[in-house]
C-alpha cells in the first residue's frame, strides 16, 4: 500500500483525476462509516446514467489499468483492499473502565455469509490480550481424574481433530439495548458475535486420556491470562460437544481470540469459551466463580437472580439495511440482509417484517444450515421508497420463537444486562437514512 | 514469567548504580516502594511495555502524551502541544494532583499528597531516564530463538525408546506432578475446598487495599470513575439502578477469596500472599458491613462461618418456562397487531462514533 501511494505522489495529474470525480463522495461516505450524509453520498455509488461525455469511470484510463502493481512479495500476509480500510471492529468507550478489561464489537454490517473474517472477531478480555509463547504452553488436567496430565501443544495436536463451525456470542451482546433503544448500528448493537470454523480436539477425548472419576460432575477451565479466567462447566456439556481449539478458519487462533489454546462451547455464552486455555480440573461441584456469579448471573426485576444461564437463545438481526448501513439507492430491488442463530441448534426460520412486525414474510435462509452456527438470510423486495420498520424474527429446530423485547422485559425486568435476544427494529426513512428505534 | 518480575529485578540492578542527582531530591530506593502504587497501571525498566497506562522509561524529558502506542486522553495530548514537557517540577505538580494539573486526563489517581513521596518517586523514575544504554541493551532476545527452541523441545519427552506412558487410550502428554498441580490448582468453592492455611484481619486488609487496591476502587471500596464498586448497594436490587457489590450482591465469600488471589490487582496478579488475600477479604467484609469489628481475623479456619447477605437470592436458570418460550406456538404471519406500528423510542445515542472520543455519554456497562 505505501509503493501505490508513493507512486501517487509522483504522478499527481492522474492521482487528482482518479480521487476527483467518482470517488469523493463514495470515501466520504465509507470513512465515515454513519449515515449521515447518506442522501448526499448517494449518487457517487450507483452507476450514473451516462452523460454526453460519458463516465470517466470508463472514458478514462485509470491508474491501476496503466501502471503495474504490487508484487508477490510486497505482502505476505494479505490485507483487505485500501478501500476497505473502514471494515474494523470498534470499541465504545464508555462502557467499561479501560480497554485492557473491555471490548469491541464484530462489523456485521460489512460482512456476509456466515464465516466472519478473524482479524473482525470481537474482542473481549479481561487483562488484556495474553502474549502467549505455544513452546511454553502446557494444558493441565487434574481433580478427580485417574491421572492428572500435563499436555504440550504438540501433544495435543497428536490427537483425532475434528473442524467444526460455530457461532460465539457474549452474553452481554444487546445488552446495553434493555432500557431501550441506544446505539446505533448493529455493529454495537449485536457486534459480540462471530462465527468461524475451529480445528482441534474433542474436549472427551482429552479427559478421556485423563480417565474422568465416576464422581466427577463438573469442570472448571482457566485460562493462562493475567486474570487466570475461569469458569464451571456441567460434564454432560462438556462430553457432549465441547472442543479444545487451536485453530480458526484453517490459521492459528489470533492472539485475541486465546492463541494458542481455546476452549469451544457450542451454543453457550462467549466468556465459557475460556481463551489461552491452561488448565481443566474435574470437580463434584461447581466453583461459582466470579463470572458466574458478580457476572453472567440475570438479576430479574424481584431483585433475584438466574444462575447458569449458559444457553444462547434463538436470535436474529437484519445487518441490511441497518444504521450504518444506509440504503444509498433509490426505489427498486433492494436486498434485506441479516443473521440468525440459536445455541440450541439449527435455525429453521426467518420471518422478516417491513411494518414493524404487522405482517411477515419468511426469507430465504442461503448457505449451509449448521447446527449453533450463524445462519445467513435474505429477503429480496422491491422496494416502493417509503418508509419501513424492518424487524427479523427467528425460529429454531425446537420450536423456540425470538421474542420481542417487550416480552423480555415483562418476564425479566431491566436489569438483566444478559441474554437480551429480542427483536431489532430499523426505521428505513424515504431518504435511505436507518435508525434504531423500538415500536408499539 | 511475567514482565514484572523483569521490571522488579530491573529496578534492582539500577538501585546498584549510584545515581548522582537522585540523592540532592529524592531517595530512588524509597521512591521504589512508593511507585507500587502506580505499578498496577504504569511499568518502568527493561522492556516495560504500556499498560492502563504509558511505560514510564525515559520520562524525563518525555513531552506529555507522546509515549508511542499509547491512547491518550485528549487532555493529555493538548497538555503536550501545549509544551508539557516532564521534568522534576512538572512531574511534582502533576503527581500532587493530576486532575488539577492537567484536567480531563485519564489517570484515575488521586495524587501523592506527601512532598517526600513525590521526590523519591521522581528520584526512582530517573533511575530508568538517565542514559539509554541500559534500555537498548534490554531489548529482549527476538522471537526466532524461540520458535527454533519449539520445534526440537519437544522430542526429549518422545523419544523412539522412551517408555510409553500407560493412561488413556493415545497415552499423550505426561502425569502432572505434585508441584505442577499445587502451582496452578488454586482455586477455592463456597465449601472450602481449596482455602490455603493463613489469616488476616481487617486493619492489615486496610492497609493493603490502600495501597493496591484504592487507586482503582477508592479507599472505601466506591469505585473511582467506572472501575468496580465492591462495597454498598444494600437494598437496591429492585431499583431502577441497581449497584452490585459484593455485599449487595455476590453469593459467596470464596469468590472473593479466588478472584483476588487469582486475578487481583489488576495489572500485578499473583502479587500479594495468602495471608494478603486473607486481610483484604477482612477488608472488604468489613466495608460492607459483614463484620464490624477492625480486629476481626479472617482466617481459614473460620472463613466458612462468614455468609453473605444475599446468598439465597440465585437460582438456576428457568428461562424456559417463561410465556414467549413455553408456547412454543406457530408465530403468527399477517395482521399480528392492531393498527399501524408507531415509533415509541429512538436510540439515545445518534451516532455511536469511535472518533467522538466523548467518555461522559455513560449509560451502559457490558458486565
Amino acid at each position: 500500500m505505501s509503493s501505490l501511494s508513493g507512486r501517487k505522489k509522483s504522478i499527481p495529474q492522474l492521482a487528482e483525476r482518479t480521487s476527483g470525480v467518482a470517488n469523493p463522495s463514495r470515501r466520504q461516505l465509507l470513512t465515515t462509516g454513519l449515515a449521515v450524509g447518506a442522501g448526499a453520498a448517494m449518487a457517487g455509488l450507483q452507476a450514473r446514467p451516462a452523460a454526453a461525455a460519458g463516465d470517466p469511470a470508463i472514458t478514462e484510463v485509470q491508474d491501476w489499468n496503466r501502471y503495474l502493481g504490487d508484487g508477490v512479495d510486497a505482502r505476505p500476509y494479505g490485507t483487505p483492499s485500501q478501500y476497505e480500510e473502514h471494515v474494523v471492529r470498534r470499541n465504545v468507550a464508555w462502557l467499561t473502565a479501560d480497554p485492557v478489561s473491555s471490548v469491541n464489537f464484530t462489523p456485521l454490517h460489512e460482512l456476509d455469509g456466515i464465516i466472519t473474517p478473524n482479524g473482525l472477531c470481537f474482542e473481549r478480555h479481561h487483562a488484556g490480550i495474553a502474549d502467549v509463547d505455544p513452546a511454553k504452553h502446557r494444558l493441565m488436567i487434574d481433580g478427580l481424574v485417574d491421572t492428572p496430565l500435563v499436555f504440550t501443544m504438540e501433544d495435543l495436536k497428536r490427537f483425532p481433530r475434528e473442524n467444526k463451525v460455530y457461532f460465539l456470542e457474549c452474553a452481554a451482546n444487546s445488552g446495553m439495548e434493555w432500557r431501550g433503544a441506544q446505539l446505533n448500528g448493529c455493529q454495537f448493537t449485536h457486534g459480540m458475535v462471530h462465527c468461524v470454523v475451529y480445528t482441534g480436539v474433542k474436549l472427551r477425548t482429552i479427559l478421556e486420556e485423563a480417565g474422568v472419576k465416576t464422581s466427577g460432575k463438573w469442570l472448571l477451565a482457566e485460562g493462562a491470562d493475567a486474570s487466570a479466567m475461569s469458569r464451571s462447566i456441567p460434564m454432560e456439556k462438556a462430553l457432549d460437544d465441547c472442543m479444545v481449539a487451536f485453530k480458526m478458519n484453517g490459521e492459528a487462533l489470533r492472539p485475541e481470540q486465546g492463541y494458542p489454546l481455546r476452549l469451544v462451547v457450542p451454543g453457550w455464552e462467549g466468556n465459557m469459551w475460556v481463551k489461552w486455555l491452561r488448565r481443566l480440573e474435574v470437580g463434584d461441584k461447581p466453583w461459582h466463580h466470579r463470572e458466574e456469579t458478580s457476572k453472567y448471573t440475570d438479576l430479574l426485576a424481584n431483585g433475584k437472580a438466574r444462575r447458569f444461564t449458559w444457553v444462547m437463545d434463538v436470535k436474529s438481526v437484519i445487518t441490511n439495511p441497518s444504521p450504518q448501513a444506509p440504503v444509498t439507492h433509490g426505489r427498486g430491488p433492494l436486498v434485506i440482509s441479516g443473521l440468525a442463530w440459536s445455541g440450541n441448534g439449527t435455525v429453521k426460520r426467518v420471518d422478516v417484517s417491513i411494518d414493524g412486525g404487522r405482517n411477515w414474510k419468511t426469507a430465504r435462509i442461503d448457505g449451509p444450515s449448521l447446527d449453533k452456527a450463524l445462519h445467513r438470510f435474505y429477503l429480496d423486495i422491491d422496494w416502493d421508497g417509503s418508509e419501513l420498520l424492518l424487524q427479523s424474527r427467528a425460529m429454531d429446530e425446537h420450536g423456540y420463537v425470538q421474542p420481542t423485547k417487550n416480552e423480555l422485559r415483562l418476564a425479566r425486568g431491566e436489569n438483566s444486562i444478559y441474554h437480551n435476544n429480542g427483536i431489532q427494529t430499523w426505521y428505513v426513512k424515504a431518504d435511505g437514512v436507518v435508525e434504531n428505534v423500538e415500536v408499539s | 514469567m511475567s514482565k514484572f518480575l523483569k521490571v522488579a529485578t530491573a529496578a534492582t540492578l539500577a538501585l546498584l548504580i549510584p545515581v548522582a542527582s537522585a540523592s540532592a531530591e529524592g531517595d530512588a530506593a524509597k521512591g521504589e516502594k512508593v511507585f507500587r502504587k502506580c505499578k498496577a497501571c504504569h511499568a518502568v525498566g527493561e522492556g516495560a511495555k504500556n499498560k492502563v497506562g504509558p511505560h514510564l522509561n525515559d520520562i524525563m524529558g518525555r513531552t506529555a502524551g507522546s509515549a508511542e502506542g499509547f491512547k491518550y486522553s485528549k487532555a493529555m495530548v493538548a497538555a503536550g502541544e501545549e509544551g508539557i514537557v516532564w521534568d522534576e517540577e512538572s512531574l511534582a505538580a502533576y503527581l500532587e494532583k493530576p486532575k488539577d494539573y492537567i484536567k480531563g486526563n485519564r489517570m484515575s489517581f488521586a495524587g501523592l499528597r506527601k512532598e517526600d513521596d513525590r521526590a523519591d518517586v521522581i528520584a526512582y523514575l530517573k533511575t530508568f531516564s538517565e542514559g539509554t544504554e541500559s534500555a537498548a541493551a534490554a531489548e529482549p532476545a527476538a522471537g526466532p530463538s524461540q520458535q527454533a527452541a519449539a520445534v526440537s523441545a519437544p522430542a526429549d519427552t518422545n523419544m523412539a525408546d522412551a517408555p510409553r506412558p500407560t493412561h488413556g487410550v493415545f497415552h499423550l502428554g505426561r502425569q502432572a506432578t505434585a508441584e505442577e498441580i499445587a502451582a496452578w490448582d488454586i482455586d477455592i468453592r463456597p465449601d472450602g475446598t481449596g482455602l490455603p492455611k493463613g489469616k488476616g484481619t481487617v486493619t492489615q486488609g486496610e492497609e493493603i487495599f490502600a495501597e493496591a487496591c484504592a487507586v482503582c476502587h477508592g479507599d472505601f471500596g466506591e469505585g473511582r470513575d467506572r472501575w468496580p464498586v465492591l462495597a454498598g448497594g444494600q437494598d437496591t436490587l429492585k431499583a431502577e439502578r441497581p449497584v452490585k457489590t459484593i455485599g449487595s450482591y455476590w453469593p459467596y465469600l470464596s469468590t472473593v477469596y479466588d478472584y483476588v488471589r487469582r486475578a487481583m490487582p489488576f495489572g500485578d496478579a499473583r502479587s500479594l500472599s495468602d495471608d494478603d488475600v486473607y486481610a483484604v477479604t477482612a477488608y472488604l467484609l468489613y466495608l460492607n458491613d459483614v463484620v464490624s469489628d477492625e480486629d476481626f481475623e479472617l482466617s481459614s479456619e473460620n472463613f466458612t462461618e462468614i455468609h453473605l447477605p444475599n446468598e439465597g437470592n440465585f437460582f438456576m436458570d428457568d428461562r424456559e418456562e417463561e410465556a414467549h418460550y413455553a408456547k412454543k406456538d406457530e408465530p403468527c404471519m399477517t395482521d399480528c397487531k392492531p393498527g399501524p406500528a408507531e415509533i415509541t423510542m429512538r436510540a439515545r445515542v445518534l451516532d455511536v462514533t469511535p472518533e467522538g472520543g466523548d467518555d461522559e455519554q455513560g449509560g451502559g456497562a457490558v458486565d
